[in-house]
């Protein structure tokens, strides 16, 4: 049963690269309280960054930092406009997502494909010295997990700084932020930057992984984000020792398996979507009732 | 964690029993990037292909049917099932499907036939373990077309989606060839779909003669509304394919996808024979064209048809 194998490790890749999304919507709409639609353009904005570098020959590992860096300008452009210039936070992200949606095809020309004779991180000089002996998929796995982890750290890591606490306080209480004499605006603009480096580098990680940029593919993913976010909050926030990193985490791999189980079942395409929904209700009415069976219980 | 570990594992116990089933007949894997006339005409086509070349549904091949419905993450997770499965082959329809494919197929010795792709080069799917063919438009043959049909025109207004490869490449060559003609192209770029009838109300006020189409999703997706607004101001428009001039193009010189996708088959029959290799054959561009016109269209233009094209022509009428 090696395809069944296959199938899971390759749905877990998925879950694990987009979790990086996830994280970046994490910040946002759940820490910040910050409802940003800069997602749908700063996702293919890493990708069309990384097609355009990695086809001109830029080595891909340094690609990474570079999409990281570009992603933040796209969350620093969103913060600016919201904050400095008092556009309201749906309005701010939609302007730079639709102005994304020009700068990437300025970026990248049209939908672009890197060739096979380029490598990526899951094909590159290192990464062969080190993990040669494993077929590509699971190449694929381990990278993905080192890179979703390594994130997930730091951004714990982070959330325990003084700037990480800031952070936090102002989706929770931002009147006390101002009486910190902290300016609440400054702190917005550092979670946009760090939530949209974040989206970013999914895309360009996704663009690797898929040797295919396309002007597409950020289409509904401040959706997915946002879902992903919410399944991980409610089926496993409430268990006090899940961080939410984590818990978002596996909503995403838990929502790529959704989809992959639906295609494995032979469902209709037409009909994928409509069934995503189905799921993500079901998860949702779940995790409300044992909320509330908590509660009793407490 | 426990609660994670658990979920996790419920999952993959469904995909476990969803995919689990290996019997011995070789499955096609068919990736089409959404459901669509022409491209629907092409999985049709593919399979009459492979009963043409003797080979029999359900006992030489089953096949795995699966459509991205235009999104290309699911195109990505549709290859990553066909590959995981090990399907004998895959079949992918349409550009983005393709290179989902063949990503998926990187490290497996996966054969990929692809189809209705305009520009394999620039897809980089012209080597390696993958061949199919081309749906590259005869613009040559549509620009002879326009030119018999409206003698005395002198522009084509062309609206395509600037990040289509597909689009752009045939763009270029509409441009470059479109002098010998003596025609001039006025074009319009556009981003998204709700773009088309806005540049369509754009190249209508600065007067050109006629409309030509590629085989651009986002602009065949609206075209019923396109064609409306050039009905009123008595503008012709030219298809690329039946499935137009059906719906109200005056006339196109086009492929016949059905006929593109038995093309199709008849290559992936090779290759499920053991045959031929997928990377021994190159792929193939459709050279048959076929003449399609709408008559009740070309009435209301007020076009007459010249005798030895209304000969060839086959009538495309709903």
């Amino acid at each position: 049963m090696g395809n069944v194998f296959d199938l899971i490790v390759s749905t877990l890749t998925q879950g694990l690269i987009y979790s990086l999304l996830s994280y970046g919507v994490y910040i946002t709409y759940k820490v910040l309280d910050f409802p940003d639609l800069t997602v749908d353009g700063s996702f293919p904005l890493g990708a069309a960054v990384t097609a355009v570098l990695l086809t001109r020959g830029v080595d891909p590992y340094l690609a990474i930092p570079i999409v990281i860096a570009v992603g933040a300008l796209a969350g620093l452009a969103t913060g600016l406009i919201h904050v400095k210039l008092n556009v309201r936070d749906l309005l701010a992200g939609i302007i730079t997502m639709t102005a994304l949606f020009s700068i990437n095809l300025q970026i990248a020309g049209s939908n672009l494909i890197i060739g096979r004779d380029i490598d990526t991180i899951f094909s590159a000089g290192p990464t062969m010295a080190l993990l040669g002996s494993f077929s590509l998929i699971y190449r694929k796995l381990i990278i993905s997990i080192i890179i979703a982890v390594l994130f997930k750290l730091l951004l714990d890591a982070y959330f325990k700084t003084r700037s990480g606490l800031l952070l936090r306080a102002v989706g929770d209480n931002s009147v006390l932020v101002t009486t910190l004499a902290k300016d609440k605006g400054s702190v917005k603009i550092i979670g946009l930057v760090i939530s949209n480096a974040l989206v970013a580098l999914a895309g360009g990680i996704v663009c690797q992984e898929q040797r295919a940029f396309s002007i597409t593919m950020g289409t509904g993913q401040v959706v997915f984000g946002l879902a992903t976010v919410i399944i991980g909050m409610t089926l496993f926030r409430k268990l006090g020792f899940v961080k939410g990193t984590t818990a978002v985490m596996a909503g995403s791999i838990l929502y790529k398996s959704c989809i992959q189980a639906a295609i494995s079942m032979g469902m209709p395409a037409n009909l994928l979507k409509f069934i995503t929904a189905a799921l993500f209700l079901v998860i949702l009415v779940i995790g409300n009732q044992q909320k509330g069976g908590a509660k009793k219980n407490a | 964690m426990r609660r994670i570990a658990i979920a996790l594992f419920i999952i993959v116990i469904a995909v476990v029993s969803a995919a689990g089933c290996g019997k011995k007949v070789p499955t096609i894997g068919i990736s089409q990037y959404g459901e669509h006339a022409s491209l629907d005409n092409c999985r049709e086509g593919f399979i009459e292909g492979l009963v043409d070349a003797g080979l029999t549904e359900g006992k030489d091949f089953k096949v795995d049917y699966q459509n991205a419905a235009f999104d290309d993450a699911i195109a990505s997770q549709i290859a990553q099932n066909f590959s995981s499965n090990n399907v004998a082959l895959m079949l992918a329809i349409a550009t983005p499907s393709a290179t989902a494919c063949y990503a998926a197929a990187e490290d497996k010795d996966i054969p990929v036939v692809f189809s209705a792709i305009s520009d394999p080069v620039k897809a980089k799917l012209d080597s390696g373990n993958v061949t199919g063919t081309s749906d590259k438009l005869p613009v040559e043959a549509q620009l002879d077309l326009i030119r018999r049909l409206q003698p005395e025109a002198d522009s084509i207004g062309i609206i395509y989606t600037s990040s289509e490869i597909n689009s752009v490449s045939t763009i270029a060559e509409y441009e470059q060839k479109a002098a010998a003609y003596g025609f001039t192209i006025m074009s319009i770029g556009i981003m998204q779909q709700s773009e088309v009838t806005l540049a369509a109300d754009s190249l209508i006020s600065k007067g050109v003669d006629c409309f030509s189409n590629l085989t651009d999703n986002n602009v065949v997706g609206v075209l019923p509304s396109m064609l409306e607004k050039t009905r009123e101001a008595g503008i012709p428009v030219y298809g690329s394919e039946v499935e137009q001039v059906k719906i109200g193009c005056v006339a196109a010189a086009g492929i016949d996808y059905f006929e593109l996708g038995r093309q199709t088959g008849a290559i992936a029959a090779r290759i499920l024979k053991k045959e031929a290799k997928a990377s021994e054959i190159p792929y193939e561009t459709i050279s048959e064209y076929g003449i399609y016109i709408n008559s009740s269209a070309l009435e209301e233009m007020g076009i007459m048809v010249p005798s030895d094209i209304a000969d060839r022509a086959i009538e495309a009428n709903n």
